[in-house]
């Protein structure tokens, strides 16, 4: 794994815009709800995942997420993403029918690392969502993206989600991060 | 007559209708907190949540929090989260493992049964002369566990969690802890809906919505035509709330469904496995019973505890009347195979909790019913739970109770009724005395 602090300045800034770039244009296509067009983004063995948090006195905040393994609010496969992009089209799926508003704000986004053909980055986001005529739920949280270069795309090849919450308060969790 | 026949204050049980205002009003839910879950037996946690010492897990009982705690000898307490000096909280974390719950506010220090043991300057401001043993934490009347499932209760007079529980109520945990011995997966699923708590306590016996709400999981294949068993179904109800509700199996099925995944791969033939293959091992329906095995159903431990399919129990937490936080925990036996866990795991965090697949689409329903029952023009009109009242008959099948029928209220009817008679209901004594006993005969 090569440090991007190796890279020079030119190299650093290319590499990083053309991250910003692929993770605004997927929130675009969250937020636009071209959900199959987003799939197209994954790779095939994609891990998408959000831990449960929970407060834990500071002597032991080395608890504070759950572990790959154990429970977790999403740990998904692709073929459970593409299952909750097929539930949205199958036209009894409530939780979004009327359809949801979300807005998805992407921002401090930073590259760590360089290994091959991975770029690992991490990002913080705002994720808002409207619903019917008052219903109003914010999610703010950081997520760890490594962006895989396939045949010259960027790919999504790993999200993890770390929200600012522990109790979800929210009725559900019905859309993607 | 017992006076749940006389009564019909909220619910009536001849025509099965329920005023909906017991889903918003604030007098009744704050009796509520008194009737109901400060005299139940509560879930607090399962023993395998803290096996050291000094382990604990925030519950609740009601809308209070207690912590419930593994002493140094060994045992469990369940301790109200208030010093008794200014009444601060003096826990905060929601896990964790401690030698002592120390007040932030003054310094007062509770040993682990709650004992207040050290107070910062206690001979020069006290003068030496405070009874510590007088002021220790709160702490529940009776804590007991069944089969390392722990319950709590604030009232002395409450009968014993064996009985109070009684064949039904321990038949639901049994439905669980008889798949092997027990451990909760890190990690309980929290979220927060806009609904009384009686409304998601309501929809675990309603398998009429399940085809309507959870129309995509069943398009997806999350859950197979058939587990549904629209017209085998089976309902048990016991003492005091208890109730089993859910499809239940004929006489003999059990064994075919039990040796369905040999060479079936396919996704329903795994919900099989998991469902029916370990009831049919030896010792599991001398355990369960005759009706106990047959049944896939959901238990209900009243008042607020749904025993689910996923080796999942989930608590519906009153956090007022128009709130609720569900709980999920998750429990594997001990001796699956890698590979079984995660497929048990998988369920668990896929079907269930606020991104599940099913439960993704129930949240609405109920916080719309909540609106629904508070308006001045539909909060006056009647809800209907009638469906199979008078039409059913309990039956019998080695010594257990059940009604075998199609998709019903029974379950429903069976949590308002008694619901009612804990709301009437002065103390113990005279819920013991004019509770309804299961019924018997025509339903």
């Amino acid at each position: 794994m090569s440090s991007f602090e190796d890279l020079d300045l030119q190299a650093q800034m290319l590499l990083s815009y053309e991250v910003e770039q692929f993770l605004y244009a997927e929130a675009r296509l969250l937020d636009t709800r071209q959900l199959d067009a987003w799939l197209d983004l994954l790779t095939d063995d994609i891990h998408y995942w959000m831990p449960i948090r929970r407060t834990t006195t500071a002597r032991e905040v080395d608890r504070e997420f759950t572990q790959p393994g154990a429970m977790a609010f999403f740990d998904d496969d692709k073929r459970t993403l593409t299952m909750r992009v097929d539930r949205l089209g199958h036209g009894r799926a409530w939780a979004e029918d009327p359809p949801s508003r979300t807005r998805r704000l992407v921002t401090n986004v930073e590259v760590l690392a360089v290994d091959g053909n991975d770029i690992h980055a991490t990002c913080n986001f705002q994720l808002y969502r409207t619903r019917l005529n008052s219903e109003e739920d914010c999610w703010v949280g950081r997520r760890e993206d490594t962006l895989r270069r396939v045949d010259g795309e960027l790919k999504l090849a790993r999200r993890h989600i770390f929200l600012e919450q522990t109790v979800i308060l929210a009725q559900n969790m019905s859309n993607l991060f | 007559m017992n006076l749940a026949q006389h009564s019909a204050r909220w619910y009536n049980p001849d025509t099965g209708t329920l005023d909906r205002r017991i889903f918003t009003d604030a007098d009744i839910y704050r009796q509520e907190l008194s009737h109901i879950f400060g005299r139940a037996w509560n879930f607090v946690c399962h023993e395998s949540q803290i096996p050291a010492r000094g382990d604990f897990f925030m519950s609740y009982i009601g809308a209070e929090e207690v912590i419930v705690v593994r002493h140094r000898d060994g045992s469990i307490h369940v301790l109200l989260n208030s010093c008794p000096h200014r009444g601060n909280t003096v826990c905060r974390a929601e896990l964790g493992s401690t030698r002592s719950f120390f007040c932030s506010y003054h310094g007062w220090n509770f040993d682990l049964d709650g004992t207040l043991i050290g107070m910062p300057n206690e001979v020069d401001f006290y003068r030496g002369e405070f009874d510590k043993s007088a002021w220790g934490l709160g702490s529940a009347a009776q804590v007991a566990s069944y089969r390392g499932f722990v319950f709590a209760t604030m009232d002395s007079a409450a009968p014993p969690l064996d009985e109070y529980l009684g064949w039904v109520g321990r038949l639901g945990i049994d439905m669980l802890a008889g798949k092997g011995d027990l451990e909760v997966v890190d990690g309980i699923h929290k979220n927060r809906l806009q609904c009384n708590w009686k409304l998601a306590v309501d929809n675990l016996f309603d398998w009429y919505h399940v085809k309507v709400s959870h129309g995509t999981s069943m398009r997806l294949g999350l859950l197979p035509e058939e587990t549904i068993s629209a017209d085998a179904q089976m309902v048990i109800l016991g003492a005091y709330g208890h109730g089993i509700g859910g499809p239940g199996l004929k006489p003999g099925q059990l064994e075919a469904l039990g040796r369905r995944k040999d060479g079936d791969t396919s996704t329903d033939a795994e919900w099989f496995d998991m469902q029916a293959a370990w009831r049919t091992q030896p010792g599991v329906r001398e355990q369960l019973g005759e009706t106990g095995v047959r049944s896939l159903g959901h238990p209900s431990i009243f008042p607020n505890l749904w025993v689910a399919l996923t080796n999942q129990v989930c608590l519906r937490i009153p956090r007022g009347p128009l709130e609720t936080e569900l709980w999920w925990f998750t429990f594997m036996p001990t001796h699956l195979t890698p590979e079984q866990r995660r497929t048990a795991i998988w369920s668990a965090n896929h079907y269930f909790g606020p991104a599940g697949f099913l439960e993704q689409d129930d949240g609405e329903n109920w916080s719309h019913s909540t609106r629904g029952a508070g308006g001045q023009f539909t909060g006056a009109r009647p809800l209907n739970f009638a469906m199979g009242l008078g039409q059913d008959y309990v039956g019998e099948d080695g010594g257990q109770h059940s009604i075998e029928t199609v998709v019903n209220e029974h379950g429903q009817r069976w949590t308002y009724q008694n619901w009612q008679e804990w709301m009437l209901a002065a103390n113990w004594p005279e819920l013991m005395a004019t509770g309804s006993p299961p019924p018997d005969g025509l339903v």
